[in-house]
């Protein structure tokens, strides 16, 4: 990979600028990190919407489906047997069950999806760079690769936006 | 910037993000004080005695407890119904408030949630031992075997296995999602090597990237609508073990509702009483403020008067439904030889939290801990006066008798306190009690004071 | 049912039998080619197979047989006619044997005396053979002796004694084997023997009563069936008095109002103490028990006003109570002929006024007879004076234990102990064996051969089902082996029968056939001879003169009361006679004395508060009904010797009678109760006496009956239109069982609890899992009070699993545990239950029963067992019925409605291609009830007994306003208040 460059703000609205800054100076921005979710800074980045919530739909939709058929084949197919006086096919028993698999598969299947997606995990190694966009940095950065422009070029351009330190790392490094 | 006008600030003094970072960290920093330690140690000889107890029930069978012929279940299911209620705040406060936008509950959620899941894990422990055959238990997964044989689905307890299962594991996955960045934080300040490999491993290499934050976003709020009707389902389902039965005092179709907000009711009691003791310990008044014990008495009331109304109701339907074994059934209660239990519930439950609508008793920490642990007993003895009193004098009179719990079952009960604090001391020195990101993102909006860079050069983070 | 079964007679009845019988041991080596030796191994073996079999792992120490024997087939069960006798029990049965070992006793339907059941006592009788306590070799001095030196010592010491003329007495309880008498007899004039015989419960009263007014010696027949009004003053006929399980048999006729040609009878009890008799009276007069004899006399007078007879002096007892007793008076009146009075107390004066009031009513030779006269109850206290006055230098002993049951046992210990000689003859250790010099083991009733004359002229055989377990050797053998007489027991037996009995019959013209026969029906009935008798009034006379003489009693009185359960003393000796409570109390595990509640109320005595009696200290129980004067206590509980200590229970109340002109009297006046402030626990399984207004048992009167037999069952109808419901019902194809239970025939005795622990293998848990409501019982017989506690009505109902075919336990088993039948049987897979223990909770009727403790070693658990009355020791373990699973800790248990006779008898029937006919398949309960209340059929047949009782007007289902529709019904109980 190329040469990065990164530099940090202490405040979120100082970030949402500098974010704005770049954009339109047509510079693309290749991360940016931040202690807690800033509002907006989605939007401003132009991030689509995730597709978590279709993951949890369909996820959903496939345990109700299983679990209510499950039931169904247990009660009149699998072992019919006369409880109570009840019918074998006894819809409303199979309520409870089907709805907790329902809740259980979707939250689950988004979880996974979640992790999956952002390659997160046990045992991945995240690339940090400074150790405080976990506490009060907001961090950007910016990657030669990405952009047309050179290295030195985007840290001009990052420390016009007001970034403090700004720091960047060759490719070979 | 501003204070709002309406509501006070959800954190008081003037912090920086820093200032949270460090503040919350403080208790995973320093090295545990002797306070800590004389209190694990209690609470896990506690929680062994406990477990003795239960292997002599495993190993001598349930004569050991106090139940009879006519008393199946005492103290055993009484204690699972307690602890699931417990079980509820947590999940309630982080999917339910969430959802209402309630930004007060960032302060609390975090150590709700594992209170939470510390109470579900001490519920579910009730119904496998009160088993004759534990060693059986797993009949009652739907497994293939070689008799093609499966569960019954009719029986709520069969119900009670699928929800408190779901329950726990849904409730393990929304907690620890939300803890992923904060054990970032937390690596991310950690000096030695092994403690940063082991927190970078809990935080599955969290890194803030806005991405990421978006996902998890959208994550936070899709669980949080599954997890609320997940946590009403749950102590529905739990009251269908009693209202789908035909004893009377037990078939009642007011149930479902009346239980889960007796569940909520208990749950915010129980985090009232650990909060109170906590954010003194852990110095975290500013975090969790008499504010936020004030919304939670709030709610106390709210879900009491609930109660109260259902208790009321149970009577008039009793009387009103003419059925005259229904009708003694709650003559008994409220007259018969467990009407000290039946008295104590109603004090506790329906009077003692109508006092909180005076505001002086509602910002009083030391009364709200009183009441709270007033509240924790009458919801006990709530579910013993429906699980005993109704049994112990059903249909036919020639059956009627009477339980008392021997020390086994008592000895059990505690030991599930003591697993439930080992938990929860555990659980303070090693994971943030407050959820540091979320709190972050409304110090803005709610601090008394706001300031983004912090108030005076602290020494850089960086080695 | 009888058809099928196959009546068996032993091998033993084809050969001569030497040597077997004598020798302790069946000698193997005599001659390994005959079929009987190679049976005695086989006996043997698998008795002593099954004797170190323990249930772990039965596959490693059963032994297979090496051949199989034509006579056995394994999992097949054969049936031996029988009989027990003890005291005031008699009853033909058949003993159900499997595998060389008796399981199970059953009523022999052909019998004449007792064809309908059995009683509690007699179904339990069956595990004191596999008692662990019995002597199992001969002993001298509490040292082991073998039978041949034992022998000769005693016959050496016998006949010196003999010749020195000094007497040698035997003592025995009454004997009614003629053989053994015969036996006797000739053992009487070898040694110069002195024989008398001694009842636990002595009833020469009678005896002496009917001397004197009939001038017969004896106890005559009663004819309840033919009276249609019995006047009972204290007399717990249905109960213990003189032969309980006939009575009952007969009465419950005259309960049934289904059968046309008898109506109703009436029955009046007049009584001190709430007795099961009295429980089921249609009108109970609450007595003193020390008016018994002027509440008779009183009865005499007014009788003989109004019959224009003499009044024998006047005489007015408490007046409260003269015009209820005008009302019997006018209600036996109307009856003459057809009624019946009887008295439960043993004195000649209140006797001898009964044989007037029978006399003067013409009720002799129609409700008493004279014809057929009990043979039982021969005993008096002429024993103990030989004993005590001419003190012999030899005494034997045999199967009475005087030092535990007699007043003056100090006396009678002393001077047994002074005899140079003393022997005792006895399977179980016992206070008085214990004394005696030679202990000579004898086996069980169901190891032997016997025979016995019950009545005059009714004759049964009693035939061993079982090698003997010990080194034993039955009595008369011993004392064939003492007379030096060859012949085997068995063979006396046969020859006596042939000799004496084969003449006077005319069935069978060969005397082996005759014989083959006998063994086979087990019963041998000669035509009776009309005896005539004359009346002396005289003596009645007298009687009321002494009891007009009679001062009334200071303080309150005593009355000892034998137990249905304890028996005169042999019921502590078994687990499953103390664990079934008594019927009126319903306390298990021990005796109390009864007081009456405003008694208790002033004093402040509570159930259980331990009072001072005498030299007695006892537990109170609060008892509705009991007269305020008197107080109940239960003889026949405190034994100690031969009991272990785990089971021993209660305090022996017989030292409290008193000898009056040389008889024993069970009502003792004069004492005051002082509170001890001590407490004891007792099993009170029933703590709630009263219905609370609840629809449970519906009851409704003859008259009110006659005009709508609906009548008290009014909600039935309404109940019938509710049930509505969503579901389609489930259809039944093919059978559909259903019972249905007659309460107005229920008289409570319990026989059918303890059929069912005989068949159903139920564990026993003890006094105090007992306290704690752990008993184990698949059916229970609920007793209610209603009315005043002073003198309360009661009913009762039998409950077992009802079967519900919307069962409220199926839909909450979370493993499928227990489900529904096609053919309406709530069944329970025993291996799938995990014991949540919701089925128990949510059943309306509490049923169900949990294995609280590893009660039966059943357990996978090793060092857990629970079982404080040995009954999981290997030797108990050999009655366990092999159809029936033996239930581990943990699991639910409940009625299977006898599920494993169901399956047998359709099998039988499928396999010899024919329909199950109604009645062929009995559960243990119904087959075991001596008043046939228990019906038990195939609901899907319209014909069937069971399901004509369930379309009755009286039939209505226990709970069913709550639709879990039950597959037992009850019908209404019907007093008869007219």
């Amino acid at each position: 990979m190329g040469a990065i460059v990164y530099g940090h703000f202490t405040d979120e609205p100082d970030l949402l600028k500098a974010v704005k800054e770049l954009q339109n100076k047509g510079i693309r921005i290749a991360d940016v990190r931040t202690p807690f979710p800033v509002h907006g800074l989605d939007k401003a980045l132009k991030y689509r919407r995730s597709h978590l919530p279709k993951v949890a739909f369909i996820a959903g939709v496939a345990g109700a489906v299983l679990m209510f058929y499950f039931q169904y084949w247990v009660f009149t197919e699998g072992w019919p047997l006369n409880f109570g006086g009840k019918p074998y096919f006894s819809v409303l028993s199979f309520i409870p069950g089907t709805f907790e698999i329902t809740i259980l598969f979707a939250a689950f299947a988004m979880g996974i999806a979640f992790l999956v997606r952002s390659n997160l995990g046990p045992g991945s190694i995240p690339d940090i760079l400074d150790e405080n966009v976990t506490d009060d940095h907001f961090q950007i950065i910016l990657s030669e690769k990405e952009n047309r422009l050179s290295e030195t070029e985007l840290s001009e351009a990052l420390s016009a936006t007001g970034a403090l330190d700004v720091k960047h790392v060759n490719g070979e490094k | 910037m501003h204070v709002s006008p309406v509501r006070e600030p959800l954190i008081n003094g003037e912090k920086s993000y820093k200032d949270i970072t460090n503040d919350v960290m403080a208790p995973i920093r320093a090295k545990p004080g002797k306070l800590w330690f004389v209190g694990l140690g209690i609470s896990m000889l506690v929680m062994l005695v406990g477990f003795a107890m239960i292997g002599y029930t495993v190993w001598f069978g349930i004569g050991t407890w106090g139940v009879n012929r006519t008393i199946g279940w005492g103290w055993g299911i009484t204690n699972f119904v307690w602890w699931v209620g417990i079980g509820h705040a947590g999940t309630f406060i982080s999917a339910i408030l969430l959802l209402f936008r309630q930004k007060w509950r960032t302060s609390i959620n975090r150590a709700a949630e594992a209170m939470t899941i510390f109470a579900v894990m001490c519920a579910g422990l009730f119904p496998l031992i009160h088993m004759g055959r534990l060693p059986l238990g797993f009949f009652i997964l739907p497994y293939p075997n070689t008799r093609e044989l499966w569960v019954n689905f009719n029986s709520p307890l069969l119900w009670d296995v699928f929800a408190i299962t779901a329950y726990l594991l849904v409730s393990l996955l929304f907690w620890y999602m939300g803890l992923i960045p904060d054990l970032g934080t937390i690596r991310d300040r950690m000096k030695t090597l092994w403690k940063k490999k082991v927190y970078n491993f809990l935080s599955f290499g969290w890194k803030g990237s806005a991405r990421h934050w978006q996902r998890h976003e959208s994550m936070s709020l899709i669980l949080a609508g599954l997890a609320a009707p997940l946590v009403l389902s749950v102590h529905t389902i739990v009251s269908f073990d009693f209202a789908t039965s035909v004893i009377p005092g037990w078939h009642t179709t007011i149930f479902p509702p009346y239980f889960v907000s007796g569940a909520v009711f208990s749950g915010f009691a129980m985090v009232l009483t650990l909060m109170i003791v906590t954010r003194k310990v852990l110095n975290l008044q500013e975090y969790i403020t008499v504010g936020h014990v004030e919304s939670m008495n709030k709610v106390i009331i709210a879900t009491g008067s609930i109660v109260g109304i259902a208790y009321i109701t149970e009577l008039f339907m009793a009387w009103y439904s003419g059925v005259e074994y229904e009708r003694y059934a709650f003559l008994n209660r409220a007259m018969g030889p467990y009407a000290w239990a039946y008295w104590i519930m109603m004090t506790c439950n329906v009077i003692s939290p109508q006092l909180l609508w005076f505001k002086k008793l509602r910002r009083n920490l030391t009364f709200t801990f009183v009441l709270s642990i007033f509240i924790n007993i009458g919801m006990w003895f709530e579910r013993f006066v429906i699980v005993v009193t109704s049994l112990h004098r059903d249909y036919l009179p020639s059956s009627w008798s009477m339980y008392k719990p021997t020390w086994v079952e008592v000895a059990i009960y505690l030991g599930t306190f003591g697993l439930f604090f080992t938990l929860f001391f555990l659980f303070i020195r090693v994971f943030p009690v407050i959820a540091l990101a979320e709190v972050k993102s409304v110090l803005r909006s709610s601090a008394r004071k706001f300031i983004g860079k912090p108030v005076k050069n602290q020494p850089s983070e960086k080695q | 049912m009888s058809e099928e079964k196959k009546y068996w007679h032993l091998l033993e009845e084809f050969e001569p039998l030497n040597d077997v019988r004598v020798a302790g041991k069946p000698d193997v080596n005599a001659s390994p080619t005959s079929r009987r030796n190679f049976l005695k191994v086989l006996g043997l073996g698998t008795a002593s197979a099954a004797l170190i079999a323990s249930c772990k792992r039965p596959v490693e120490k059963a032994i297979p047989y090496f051949i199989q024997p034509e006579e056995i087939i394994p999992g097949k069960a054969a049936y031996y006619a029988s009989s027990y006798f003890n005291q005031n029990e008699f009853c033909n049965v058949l003993v159900k044997v499997r595998d060389n070992r008796p399981i199970k006793l059953e009523p022999n339907p052909k019998s004449v005396v007792t064809p309908n059941g059995t009683s509690g006592r007699v179904q339990a009788s069956v595990l004191d053979v596999y008692n662990t306590n019995r002597y199992k070799n001969p002993q001298k001095n509490r040292g082991p002796i073998d039978w041949e030196t034992a022998d000769g010592e005693i016959m050496e010491q016998l006949q010196q004694i003999a010749k020195s003329g000094k007497p040698v007495l035997l003592i025995t309880p009454t004997i009614i084997s003629p053989s053994t008498k015969k036996l006797i007899a000739a053992f009487k004039e070898t040694f110069g023997a002195e024989w008398q015989q001694y009842d636990a419960i002595p009833m020469d009263g009678y005896r002496k009563a009917n001397l004197q007014s009939f001038g017969a010696d004896a106890l005559p027949e009663y004819d309840f069936e033919k009276a249609d009004c019995i006047v009972s003053v204290g007399c717990d006929f249905l109960g213990t008095w003189l032969s309980p399980v006939e009575f009952s048999g007969q009465y419950a006729k005259r309960r049934d109002l289904h059968n046309e040609n008898s109506g109703l009878n009436k029955h009046y009890q007049i009584e001190a103490g709430m007795s099961l008799t009295g429980s089921n009276a249609d009108v109970r007069i609450r007595v003193e028990r020390t008016d018994y004899g002027k509440i008779l006399a009183y009865i005499y007078n007014k009788l003989a006003s109004e019959l224009g007879d003499a009044v024998l002096g006047a005489f007015v007892p408490a007046q409260e109570i003269t015009q209820k007793l005008d009302k019997i008076v006018a209600a036996l009146l109307a009856n003459e002929g057809r009624s019946l009075v009887l008295c439960g107390d043993n004195h000649p004066d209140s006797q001898s006024i009964v044989n007037g009031i029978n006399q003067m009513l013409g009720n002799v030779g129609e409700t008493v007879k004279f014809d057929r006269t009990y043979n039982h109850y021969q005993g008096s206290e002429k024993w103990k004076e030989t004993l005590l006055n001419s003190d012999p230098d030899a005494v034997i002993v045999w199967d009475v234990n005087p030092v535990y049951n007699h007043p003056e046992s100090d006396k009678i210990k002393a001077a047994i102990e002074k005899a140079q000689l003393s022997i005792a003859i006895s399977s179980l250790p016992d206070e008085t064996a214990e004394l005696c010099t030679y202990i000579l083991p004898s086996p069980g009733y169901l190891e032997c051969w016997d025979d016995a004359e019950y009545k005059k002229g009714v004759f049964s055989v009693l035939q061993p089902t079982l090698h003997k377990l010990f080194d034993s050797r039955q009595a008369q053998e011993t004392l064939l082996a003492w007379l030096e007489n060859e012949i085997s027991w068995r063979d006396y037996i046969k020859e006596h029968w042939t000799s004496t009995y084969f003449a006077q019959q005319n069935e069978n013209t060969d005397p082996d056939r005759f014989w083959v026969e006998i063994l086979k029906s087990g019963e041998l009935v000669l035509p009776e001879e009309a005896t005539l008798l004359s009346f002396q009034s005289g003596e009645t006379e007298k009687s009321i003169q002494h009891i007009a003489s009679e001062k009334t009693a200071e303080g309150f009185t005593i009355e000892l009361v034998e137990n249905i359960n304890a028996g005169t003393g042999h019921g502590p000796l078994n687990p499953w006679l103390q664990e079934c409570p008594d019927p009126v109390t319903r306390i298990a595990w021990d005796n109390y004395a009864s007081i009456a509640p405003s008694v208790a109320r002033q004093m402040g005595i509570k159930n259980g508060d331990v009072i001072q009696l005498g030299n007695l200290a006892i537990p109170a129980f609060v008892q509705p009904g009991q007269a305020e004067k008197t107080i109940s206590i239960a003889i026949g509980y405190g034994r100690v010797t031969g009991v272990p200590e785990e089971i021993v229970t209660g305090v022996n109340a017989y030292p409290l009678a008193k000898i009056e002109n040389g008889m024993r009297r069970f009502a003792i006046p004069g004492f005051s109760i002082e509170k001890t402030g001590r407490f004891e626990k007792m099993a009170l399984i029933q703590g709630h006496q009263s219905m609370e207004g609840r629809p449970i048992v519906r009851e409704s009167t003859f008259d009110k009956w006659k005009e709508n037999p609906a009548a008290g069952n009014e909600l039935h109808e309404q109940v019938q239109h509710h049930h509505t419901t969503l579901y389609q019902g489930y259809e039944y194809k093919g059978h559909k069982w259903g019972m249905a239970i007659d309460l107005n025939k229920c008289i409570g005795c319990s026989a059918c609890v303890l059929a069912c622990n005989t068949e159903n293998n139920i564990p026993v848990v003890g006094k105090q899992e007992s306290i704690r409501h752990h008993e184990m019982h698949w059916i229970r017989i609920d007793r209610y009070y209603n009315g005043d506690e002073e003198n309360p009505e009661v009913v009762r109902q039998p409950v077992m699993c009802q079967h519900c075919d919307n069962a409220p336990c199926e839909n909450v088993c979370p493993v499928a545990a227990t489900n529904h039948s096609s053919e309406g049987l709530n069944q329970m897979a025993y291996n799938r239950c995990i014991g949540t223990r919701y089925c128990n909770n949510n059943c309306p009727y509490k049923v169900r029963r949990f294995n609280w403790y590893d009660y039966t070693g059943a357990d996978a658990i090793p060092k857990n067992r629970f079982d404080p009355a040995n009954m999981t020791v290997d030797l108990a373990r050999m009655r366990h019925n092999p159809d029936v699973t033996v239930r581990s800790k943990g699991v639910i248990e409940k009625c299977s409605f006898c599920v494993q006779r169901i399956q047998e008898k359709k099998l039988t029937a499928k396999s010899e291609g024919r329909p199950l006919p109604d009645g062929e398949l009995q559960t243990a309960c119904q087959q075991a009830c001596p008043a046939n209340a228990i019906v038990f059929g195939d609901m899907n047949d319209p014909n069937s007994k069971v399901s004509k009782m369930i379309k009755n007007p009286r039939n209505y289902h226990l709970l069913e306003e709550i639709h879990t529709l039950p597959s037992v019904g009850y019908l209404t109980k019907i007093r008869n208040k007219s």
